[in-house]
């Protein structure tokens, strides 16, 4: 643990802060949701096959809003938290640049919610899979995992993005989950090209269906906008003043 | 010792240079300078014409609640920008160069702390942060500087204020920073941690350090700052020596309230003298106005004895803080 905090002490710092609170617990539950409706289908399965059901729920829920609920609570916290409770200056009044302090912060975030959405996938995924091939499932598993990781790495520095620009960011963050990913991002096809859940889905359907070359362009743009999100959050810090 | 009264002769027409900058005395160099410091949110002056420098020592940042201290203080540290002018530190600019911060400390008002860390990984942090060589034994030291070695292992969250004031002293003392600031770090400690905290100031003041201390409170500035920086409404009211603005304070028309069993015959009495520039009764009660308040203090009783009078109590009633700021901006 020393180590870590003279390695990595933003980082560090930000998880001890989501583990004292809330956020990390509610990351956690949020993605063992999926597991719920995992049990029920166990229990009582309907008329779709254990892959199906999987790909269905990963496809109409986890991606389009659970996935991007369970990021946007860490990462409209890491800064915004600070910012409510006046504890930046801890950090701004560092020899410490701006890039490091913003890069620390999103390592934070993925720290805590990775680890939690994959643990969701598991669980959902073994839950749901009896009499499943191990091979599919395991195919399965790696497409949602991977899908997972992307989505959460451009969400993640979306949000954190947000919530140095935005007072409200967590708020704006639902309605934008709600209404853009999960709603319009659905019906309307301009909407739907421009969302991460577009993205996330061609990773998801390119691994699946040995596509790989789509699967990896798309992971590829989630990460290029993810680093403009960076640098804008990096420009924005620099901008920023804390009273 | 240059003392400057009323914010008219603070503003320099120019950028003057750092020796004539108020507040500083004769020779000394600027560790901090504003030049010109305007901060306006919207239509809000939060500050305007700020324009002093503060050299090595203790300087005390004195106003009443609400005048603009806190804000001069971030302005110093760079976690806001002036709307207008130029705030330098060790002559840098700040905010821009995150390098001043290996020399600046700030104990800044907010209360809140990371609550989950204890005090001493929060002090660590500190150090760390600051990238010294041995942040191990630099967060000893400051803890034990602050008196909080005995609950270094408590979380903060759980801290009272006083315990919170001396950790947040600490964390920016860890690096030892040429320049402090510390914005009303005695308030919620008690007597004990107050002057404990009053005598760490003095020695971080004798051992070279520029601290700026800000407080709102005229008796305590006295213990620990001979020069004294005073913002009234966002403004530069005076700077300079502590005791001669006082003196100077002093010098005004002074309003007593004195009670006694005959005040008629005593009002009869003091009215002759010239000291007494007027005095008039209420609620049975004298209330007086001196040009000398020294010389007042002794005539009353001598007055009071000569003619047989008992004397129950004397009282300034225009000593509050705020009718001594508004007597230095002259309103």
């Amino acid at each position: 643990m020393a180590t870590l905090w003279r390695l990595l002490p933003v980082t560090t710092l930000t998880v001890r802060q989501f583990s004292g609170g809330r956020t990390a617990r509610l990351a956690l539950v949020l993605s063992l949701i999926p597991a719920l409706f995992a049990a029920i289908y166990a229990a009582r399965p309907w008329e779709v096959t254990p892959d199906e059901f999987l790909i269905g729920l990963f496809r109409e829920l986890i991606v389009p809003t659970l996935l991007p609920i369970v990021v946007l609570l860490p990462a409209t916290a890491a800064f915004g938290n600070e910012l409510e409770d006046g504890t930046l200056p801890y950090l701004l009044m560092k020899p410490v640049s701006r890039l490091r302090l913003v890069l620390g912060k999103y390592a934070a975030v993925l720290l805590v919610t990775v680890p939690a959405l994959l643990a969701g996938l598991i669980v959902t995924a073994l839950v749901a899979s009896r009499g499943m091939d191990v091979g599919d499932l395991g195919r399965i598993l790696v497409a949602m995992a991977a899908a997972s990781v992307a989505a959460a790495a451009l969400l993640g520095a979306l949000f954190l993005l947000v919530s140095l620009v935005i007072p409200r960011a967590l708020l704006a963050g639902i309605i934008y989950i709600f209404a853009w990913e999960s709603l319009l991002g659905r019906f309307l096809p301009g909407v739907r090209a421009i969302s991460s859940r577009e993205y996330a889905l061609k990773v998801f359907d390119g691994i699946l269906g040995d596509d790989l070359s789509t699967a990896w362009n798309a992971a590829l743009t989630m990460l290029v906008v993810a680093g403009v999100c960076l640098l804008l959050a990096v420009w924005r810090l620099r901008s920023l003043q804390v009273d | 010792m240059t003392e400057t009264l009323n914010p008219s002769l603070n503003q320099a027409a120019s950028e003057p240079a750092s020796k004539e900058l108020p507040g500083l005395p004769p020779g000394a160099e600027a560790v901090i300078a504003l030049r010109g410091v305007a901060k306006w949110y919207g239509d809000v002056v939060a500050v305007s014409d700020l324009t002093f420098g503060i050299g090595a020592g203790v300087t005390a940042l004195l106003g009443p609640n609400g005048a603009g201290k806190s804000t001069v203080l971030n302005l110093v540290s760079g976690l806001i920008r002036p709307s207008s002018g130029t705030v330098q530190v060790l002559n840098r600019a700040v905010p821009g160069d995150t390098t001043v911060y290996r020399d600046l400390g700030l104990a800044g008002e907010q209360e809140q702390l990371y609550g989950s860390l204890t005090g001493r990984e929060f002090v660590h942090l500190n150090a760390i942060l600051q990238k010294i060589p041995q942040p191990d034994v630099a967060t000893e030291r400051t803890i034990a500087l602050v008196d909080m070695t005995g609950d270094a292992n408590r979380q903060v969250g759980g801290y009272s204020k006083g315990m919170r004031q001396r950790i947040k002293v600490a964390a920016a003392l860890v690096h030892d920073p040429r320049v402090l600031l510390l914005d009303e770090p005695l308030n919620g400690t008690d007597p004990v941690q107050r002057a404990s905290l009053i005598a760490l100031i003095r020695r971080l003041g004798d051992e070279g350090k520029t601290v700026v201390v800000s407080s709102h409170v005229l008796s305590e500035v006295e213990r620990f700052a001979r020069n004294v920086l005073v913002i009234v409404n966002g403004k530069l009211a005076a700077a300079g020596d502590f005791r001669t603005i006082r003196e100077r304070m002093d010098e005004r028309d002074h309003i007593i309230r004195i009670r006694c069993d005959d005040p008629r015959r005593l009002a009869a009495a003091l009215v002759v003298d010239p000291v007494t520039t007027s005095i008039r009764m209420e609620d049975g009660r004298l209330i007086a106005e001196t040009n000398d308040v020294r010389q007042f203090g002794r005539l009353v009783p001598q007055v009071a004895r000569r003619e047989g009078i008992r004397l129950f109590e004397m009282q300034p009633v225009d000593e509050s803080l705020a009718s001594v700021f508004s007597y230095l901006v002259g309103s």
